[in-house]
């Protein structure tokens, strides 16, 4: 037993020992070059309408649709940014009360998140440890739940919600999309792997469930939480046909709904302020994917939406 | 739920009967009710209600009454006559296949080469560069796109012009092109984040097989073919079943695309009116017509279901065999 177990150990200090050889030995060749120009090409023209979007907000708006685009008139006074300001940020802010729409956007997006890690998590830890009558079929009842695309439903789903008085209100955005099904898989499928005896001498030492859900299991969760988090952050940051739906007073809208508000315009439409509000508004996504990136692929494939 | 009945075992059925038990038992159901009420209220009673508008000719603030099957008649009736409620469902499923026949075997091809590279910091920069699309909102996306493929001021023509094709294809009014354009559109949104879930999975293979299959003397074609291929099945797989749904509910780039312009709200001539645009449509813009749109829904929903388990049976099936 020993000495198979050693040899293994040999053996695998000798891949690795190979491996590191292999990796050593990486050098520059023509196929390689070959295929680092096709992929930065194709990143570049990939990138390209975001670049637009990046340089437009800052440019005023007679040069937005320069063709070809202001950016890429070589020559004297390359790259012209000699015209960027921030007027159109500011034409934004002041005509347009994007600041509030971004308020209330995070304000949703943050409380919708904190809720549903709250309602789930709960949730999830009785799926997980907890013994109830009918556990099966309820969960099986959620599981069936998960199927169930509301948005097929939209127009009772409009007259419950003006029934139960949430139409043109915030708490309309933030509750129903909390009850994420999503959310409860995901975390009990962490939560049954966690050690049964964390729970069990928790119990025996006296505390409550409670208080082992929140002092010992939500902690230990967060690699799951932040999957968990960032997948809901996407629906709720992003979402557009239910505030479109759900919201009158315009003085409520989040940027998604601004932003058409904006566009619809016939008259003068403020291009330069919208594309300065989609840029501000971008750039929040991108900085968390910049910081959370290894949680991204595990959050965003939960659900992957059109 | 199996496997921590094992953990438990005999000790808590026994545990049922006394004061703890009956202690959990209360807690577990404390703990599941605000998500279960919510459940029940937000979408059991929404798809419950929907059911009983879609026998009625509920519109506006009319009190609904009892019309039986006539809404079904007549989304089967538009179905078999090529109506709009046909259009709907056609468009949808061109979009559908349309973005997977171009999404996913350009996104392997994409991760497949970036794999292949073995300097990790590019790598890493020109994953991060394909999956930008990802991260920005629908709306603006197909915002930018609208101004991109404008006919007159727009890039696109303007590139085609410079590369000598000079005739001004109107985009945005050509009813054979509004489904290519939003293929296009989601296909710059979508893949990159195939991409990136492929390269992820590309890495979990083990790099011994490589070598191994070099040493055997086998050709790069080969080892694409015979190694590479059979071992990402699955995860192309997972890749189809996930995206399809949300193919299937498509609306906020139909919306915005062409929102703006004045020649219909879903596309020239409506051409662009897929499932939940028609939805959409009947419950709010035109005729507040609750009862059909409810029909609608749950005929979309039957439709989506179709789809799913044509999928578990198809791809779900092979995949598994792959593993004996």
């Amino acid at each position: 037993m020993g000495l198979a177990a050693n040899s293994n150990v040999m053996e695998i200090e000798a891949e690795k020992l190979l491996s590191k050889k292999i990796k050593r030995r990486v050098r520059l060749t023509p196929g390689r070059l070959i295929a680092i120009i096709f992929l930065c090409i194709v990143a570049l023209i990939y990138v390209y309408p975001i670049f637009w979007m990046l340089d437009g907000s800052f440019r005023p708006m007679i040069e937005i649709f320069n063709l070809p685009p202001r950016f890429f008139q070589f020559g004297a006074g390359w790259p012209h940014l000699n015209t960027y300001s921030l007027n159109n940020y500011i034409k934004a802010f002041n005509d347009w009360s994007v600041g509030t729409s971004f308020f209330l956007s995070v304000l949703v997006t943050v409380t919708n998140v904190a809720l549903t890690i709250l309602v789930t998590s709960l949730c999830a830890y009785a799926f997980a440890f907890l013994r109830f009558p009918f556990k099966n079929i309820l969960f099986y009842f959620i599981l069936f739940s998960f199927m169930l695309p509301t948005i097929t439903q939209i127009s009772p789903y409009y007259k419950l919600m003006s029934t139960l008085g949430l139409t043109n209100t915030l708490i309309g955005l933030i509750v129903p999309p909390a009850i994420s099904a999503m959310g409860v898989f995901l975390l009990r499928q962490f939560y049954i792997k966690l050690p049964y005896s964390l729970i069990e001498s928790a119990l025996i030492d006296g505390a409550s469930h409670f208080k082992i859900w929140w002092n010992i299991v939500l902690p230990l969760s967060k690699p799951a939480l932040a999957a968990l988090s960032i997948y809901q952050f996407r629906g709720i940051w992003n979402d557009f046909l239910y505030p479109m739906i759900l919201l009158r007073d315009d003085k409520l809208f989040t940027i998604p709904v601004r932003i058409k508000l904006m566009d619809s315009v016939n008259f003068n439409k403020p291009y330069d302020a919208i594309m300065a509000t989609g840029f501000l508004f971008s750039l929040i996504p991108i900085v968390i994917f910049l910081i959370f990136q290894r949680y991204f692929i595990e959050g965003l494939s939960g659900g992957v939406k059109g | 739920m199996k496997k921590d009945e094992g953990r438990q075992g005999k000790v808590l059925k026994e545990r049922f009967i006394n004061r703890r038990g009956v202690r959990e038992a209360i807690n577990g159901y404390v703990f599941i009710a605000p998500f279960l009420i919510g459940v029940i209220i937000f979408q059991i009673y929404v798809f419950a209600s929907g059911f009983y508008y879609s026998f009625t000719d509920a519109q506006g603030l009319n009190p609904p009454s009892w019309i039986g099957l006539a809404n079904y008649k007549q989304l089967i009736h538009e179905i078999l006559t090529g109506g709009e409620f046909w259009r709907a469902i056609r468009v949808t499923f061109i979009y559908e296949l349309g973005c997977l026949a171009t999404q996913i075997p350009v996104a392997f091809v994409l991760a497949f080469v970036l794999n292949s590279l073995p300097f990790k910091k590019l790598q890493n920069i020109l994953r991060a560069a394909f999956f930008v699309p990802v991260l920005i909102n629908t709306i603006i996306v197909a915002w930018l796109f609208r101004q991109l493929f404008n006919p007159d001021q727009g890039l696109i023509n303007w590139l085609l012009g410079v590369f000598g094709y000079h005739t001004r294809i109107d985009w945005l009014q050509n009813q054979t092109l509004a489904p290519i354009l939003l293929i296009i559109v989601s296909f710059w949104q979508w893949t990159g984040f195939h991409m990136v879930y492929f390269v992820s999975q590309l890495q979990t293979i083990d790099p011994n097989l490589y070598e191994a299959a070099k040493i055997d003397g086998a050709t790069p074609s080969q080892i694409l073919l015979r190694i590479t291929l059979p071992l990402m099945r699955p995860a192309v797989a997972y890749v189809m079943v996930t995206s399809a749904v949300g193919g299937l509910l498509v609306f906020d780039v139909i919306f915005m695309l062409f929102g703006g312009s004045s020649i219909g709200i879903f596309g020239p001539g409506n051409s662009a009116k897929a499932l939940v645009p028609y939805i959409f449509d009947k419950a709010f813009t035109s005729e507040f017509r609750l009862g059909l749109a409810s029909a609608a829904g749950w005929l979309t929903f039957l439709i989506i279901m179709i789809v799913n388990i044509f999928q578990m049976k198809v791809i779900g099936l092979g995949a598994s065999r792959e593993e004996e």
